[in-house]
């Protein structure tokens, strides 16, 4: 009994191995001529036919070439893509953030691209452009943006009798008086921002010269402790204890401030251009947008740059084709496309004079390190701006603390 | 004609051949098990086979993003292990846990079992109402229920702060139920639980469904009480449905990481409130440090073996009297 | 009437409100979620909330179905659940009955592997299940998900089955022997029915965990034509713009149908009374 039982698991037990190991290295090849794609599903909802008909456009300038668009998910792409890597079946072009771009260059995911190949890289907005770059070499070619601007209720500011848009914060927290007295709801906001919202409070931080970090020689640098930062971050608490009765501990999706905005909790909110897709049926023949002001008057606030690029995996086995289809996709022609739809092209020859674009004159970007998404995932601009604005912390020692904690992630290995 | 020297002869044939038969039997009995389970391990083996391998050698090996698009680790033996257990956050991270898990499988099987009972008594159409509720409790899919949850307590205009508000029991207007890491994990329990609910009443029923009712019947005929009936008939019948539940409570709860990650929100997990999951993903796969992230997975593996194996021993103890 | 009998409906209509009061409590989150799906934009993000929608519209059904692929991706989830649990049910069924009734070594082995799989975090098997899978060019395959999913649904079946497998007692099938039948005959005409409740709580769970899977689903599917429901679920999530509330929890009601369907069809084979399933002698 015990030698059949011993003989009957090993066979098992040797099958299973076989099997396993019998499996050498057998790489999935490529078709010769076909591309596989993968754009995130903004493009399948927002602009489809133009995805049509870039891909009819290449297969006729390349016969016998196919392409395989796939969508995929803001939240996961990027463990597909991994375990695409791991397998060796990587798509041959990817659409990835701005921001995720640094970490999967410095570990070289990408190919190096030509820089010179794709329409208006002359122009290439700055802030999609860095994040595309690294060591010198360009990986990334951008794909399309997107600013903050300030949506607002024309018909609440007439009532507050605000004549002129303002101009500059210090109007906009005079006019913000005004809109307070227009509703008599509880907690309502002159201008909604949520407290941890460090697209917005960065804004303020860049208005004033200062910034996040910075590299020298190597090493990185945190530069919120710098007096213009300070100057920067006072300046938010302030626009937002005059303005704003969001929570101060809650993020920008927790609400969303469109939600607050159509229960008629906002009379402005600071966010996205595509924000009025919903503000309620009620308020929508009333809402309009401009470019949020900074505090020198005439300037705008630096907006926040989000954004994507489109890169091709290192392994891919049609490189060339690929560059290819990224220079058919981010044509002068389909950048206008994407431009009617609302985004931002991604050159500053094609801006256009939408609120959205007229926001993104002035911008400001991420580090490009390594390590940023650790900082963004490790909450530190969020805590900090937290403790400024409860008072548990003063501007000061908030922000030293957070650049020490953002120089420490940032520098490690 | 059967005469006894015939009847003598038949007698031989028929002896030996039950004899053979007794024989393959025995034969037979040895190797029918094997087949039972060739299939399972089969399907098993040759699909996590390599997994498990990778897991455990990955462990071994600095392993990120790098190391991952060349292909190759580099060994560094039990740094990914030293690491981790030397880290206050894991430790803590695993108290954490561990109480958290406690919570949610007690209130599970206790809740679970009640209803389960529940089911037995009510009128047939009202079980079919109740057990139809549970499946599309079951049924819904994880993402869409916390975010039902999320709505019916967000602060904003959430349906429990209204309805607290409006039934007098305090001014609920705008109150936070995610401020505190107690608040925020307590909610997390009770979401956790309402999902896993269903599965456990089902499972209950169905084990309660194998109680004879002849003897629950004489036994109501001759005076016993109902919890008596419980303990001594219903019980002892259901104890190895409960160990496997139990067991499988602890397993889910202790590497649960939709909800709370979902439910919390990335803006608001901390190291103060952690769960060994989440944990497991923020340190090792969100920051793409695999050989960490499997020496936490394979850590995990052990931990869970250790809690649960007092109830995993019962069961197999309980097969073995049997077998 | 009778007082007793008067008494025992008393008794009984009070279990009957106890059950329904477990019921409300408990389905309140789908009631919100259908409830949702039929309200007008307005009314889901109202503050004060809105309890039943007054003036449903079925516009969010309609945006939900047009969503790409629906038809396909239903059809493949189908396809690949029904597939899971039938031969999980099987395998797993004679694998139960090997570990319940017979003695062999390795036994104990068995039973740690079964119990150890269950174990393990399923975050870090999904990059290697991609590259085993990959080698047998089962990625992008429906084939190569059912696999997948058998690998960790087995585990469980095997341990729940053999759970209720010890709760018939050996006695039953031995007498049933000793009258004269053959080991098939003692399977078919006495363990079967008395594991009927078993089965179908353990295929209604392996259908409930196959259908609502998702992320070894996203990785392993690529072709949008060959993605489960749950895949095609997550894409109303997946932008980066707002998400659409009303479809979203349109969608979720729609795919919870299959499951409540496969629930009534097997329920009727759990036995709804304590009276059968009797053990005689």
């Amino acid at each position: 009994m015990k030698r059949r039982s011993t003989v009957a698991l090993s066979l098992v037990v040797v099958l299973a191995a076989a099997l396993t190991a019998a499996t050498s290295g057998a790489t999935q090849r490529a078709a010769a001529n076909n591309i596989t794609v993968w754009l995130q599903v903004d493009a399948q909802s927002g602009w489809p036919d133009l995805v049509a008909s870039v891909n009819k456009q290449f297969q006729s300038a390349h016969p016998g070439a196919t392409v395989n668009v796939q969508y995929q998910n803001w939240g996961d792409h990027l463990q597909k893509f991994d375990a695409t890597i791991a397998g060796n079946s990587v798509p041959d072009v990817i659409e990835m953030g701005n921001t995720e771009m640094t970490k999967y260059m410095a570990a070289g995911a990408f190919a190096p691209l030509d820089k010179s190949t794709f329409d208006n890289s002359a122009n290439w907005l700055k802030g999609l452009a860095a994040s595309g770059k690294f060591g010198g070499k360009t990986y990334g070619v951008p794909y399309y943006a997107g600013s903050r601007v300030v949506t607002y209720r024309t018909d609440l500011f007439k009532k507050a009798g605000i004549k002129k848009l303002p101009a500059s914060t210090a109007e906009y927290v005079a006019d913000a008086k005004k809109l307070a007295a227009t509703s008599s709801k509880k907690g309502f906001s002159p201008v909604y921002i949520a407290g941890t919202d460090w697209y917005v409070a960065m804004g303020f931080v860049f208005d004033y010269g200062g910034g996040i970090a910075t590299e020298v020689s190597g090493k990185w640098k945190g530069l919120l402790d710098s007096p213009k930062s300070i100057a920067g971050l006072t300046a938010y608490k302030n626009f937002f204890d005059a303005t704003s009765k969001a929570s101060k501990t809650t993020d920008e999706s927790h609400p969303n401030p469109y939600d607050v905005y159509a229960q008629g909790g906002a009379a402005s909110m600071i966010g996205q251009s595509w924000f009025t897709c919903c503000v309620g049926a009620k308020y929508k023949a009333s809402t309009a947008q401009f470019v949020m002001p900074g505090h020198v008057k005439g300037q705008a606030l630096p907006g926040f740059l989000g954004g994507s690029d489109l890169a091709v995996p290192a392994s891919s086995q049609n490189k060339a084709l690929a560059a290819e289809w990224i220079k058919d996709f981010t044509s002068t022609a389909s950048e206008k496309t994407l431009q009617a739809k609302g985004n931002i092209p991604n050159a500053t020859n094609l801006l256009g004079s939408s609120v959205n674009e007229r926001a993104a004159a002035r911008s400001w970007f991420v580090p490009t390190a390594k390590h940023w998404v650790d900082v963004e995932n490790g909450n530190i601009l969020r805590n900090m701006l937290a403790q400024i604005l409860n008072g548990k912390l003063s501007v000061k020692q908030a922000a030293a603390s957070a650049s020490d904690n953002i120089a420490r992630v940032l520098n490690q290995d | 004609m059967l005469d006894s020297s015939t009847n003598a002869a038949a007698g031989t044939l028929v002896s030996a051949s039950r004899r053979r038969r007794r024989a393959r039997d025995r034969a037979l009995h040895g190797v029918v098990p094997f087949l039972l389970i060739l299939p399972v391990v089969a399907v098993i083996g040759v699909i996590l086979g390599y997994p498990l391998y990778w897991l455990v050698k990955l462990s071994t090996e600095r392993y990120g993003l790098f190391e991952l698009i060349q292909h190759k680790g580099v060994w560094v033996g039990l740094d990914n292990y030293r690491s981790v257990l030397g880290d206050a956050v894991f430790w803590r991270t695993l108290l954490r846990t561990v109480v958290f898990t406690i919570a949610n499988v007690a209130l599970t099987m206790v809740l679970g079992t009640l209803i389960a009972l529940l089911l037995v008594r009510v009128s047939s159409w009202v079980r079919l109402v109740l057990s139809s509720g549970l499946v599309l409790v079951w049924a819904m899919p994880v993402v869409v229920a916390v975010q039902v949850w999320y709505w019916m307590t967000n602060f904003q205009n959430g349906v429990v702060n209204y309805v607290l508000t409006e039934l007098h029991i305090g001014d609920f207007f705008q109150h936070d139920w995610y401020a505190t890491t107690f608040s925020q994990l307590s909610l997390t329990t009770m979401l956790i639980v309402w999902g896993a609910l269903p599965f456990v009443v089902i499972t209950l029923y169905a084990g309660l469904a194998q109680v004879p009712g002849d003897l629950i019947e004489a036994a109501e005929v001759d005076g016993a009480r109902s919890w008596r009936i419980f303990f001594d008939i219903t019980l002892p019948i259901l104890k190895p449905i409960l160990l496997i539940l139990t067991s499988l409570s602890i397993i889910w709860d202790f590497g649960v990481f939709t909800q709370p990650y979902l439910l919390i929100g990335q803006s608001k997990i901390t190291t103060g409130n952690y769960l060994m999951s989440i944990y497991l993903f923020e340190e090792g796969y969100f920051k793409s440090d695999f050989g960490r992230g499997a020496a936490i997975s394979i850590l995990m593996l052990l931990i869970v073996a250790a809690l649960s194996v007092v109830y995993v021993r019962k069961m197999v103890r309980m097969g073995e009297a049997s077998a | 009437m009778s007082a007793p009998r008067r008494a025992r409906r008393a008794r009984q209509a009070g279990w009957d409100a106890v059950g329904l009061l477990v019921f409300a409590v408990m389905v309140f989150p789908v009631f919100w979620m259908i409830s949702t799906a039929l309200k007008p934009d307005d009314q889901i993000i109202s503050e004060t909330p809105t309890w039943l929608p007054l003036q449903p519209t079925l516009k969010h059904f309609r945006d939900a179905i047009e969503r790409p692929f629906f038809w396909e991706d239903v059809k493949n989830s189908l396809i690949v659940v029904l597939a899971t649990v039938a031969i999980s049910i099987v395998l797993a069924f004679l694998a139960a009955i090997a570990l319940a009734r017979y003695g062999f070594s390795g036994r104990k082995l068995f039973i740690v592997l079964v119990i150890g799989i269950q174990m393990l975090p399923q975050a870090g098997l999904i990059i290697p299940l991609y590259v085993v899978l990959g080698r047998y060019h089962q990625v992008n395959a429906l084939s190569g998900l059912i696999i997948t999913y058998l690998t960790f649904v087995l585990p469980f079946c095997v341990w729940t089955l053999r759970g209720f497998l010890l709760g018939i007692p050996k006695e039953l099938e031995e007498a049933a022997m000793v009258d004269g039948s053959t080991r098939l005959g003692v399977f078919v005409k006495i363990l079967l029915p008395l594991m009927g409740p078993g089965l179908v709580a353990t295929s209604v769970f392996a259908f409930i965990t196959t259908w609502n899977e998702y992320i070894f689903a996203r990785v392993l599917l690529n072709d949008q034509s060959k993605q489960t429901v749950t895949v095609w679920l997550s894409y109303f999530l997946g932008t980066s713009k707002h998400t659409d509330w009303g479809a979203l929890m349109a969608a979720s009601t729609l795919t919870a149908v299959p499951v409540i369907i496969f629930f009534l069809l097997v329920q009727r084979r759990v036995v709804f009374g304590l009276t059968a399933g009797a053990v005689r002698g």
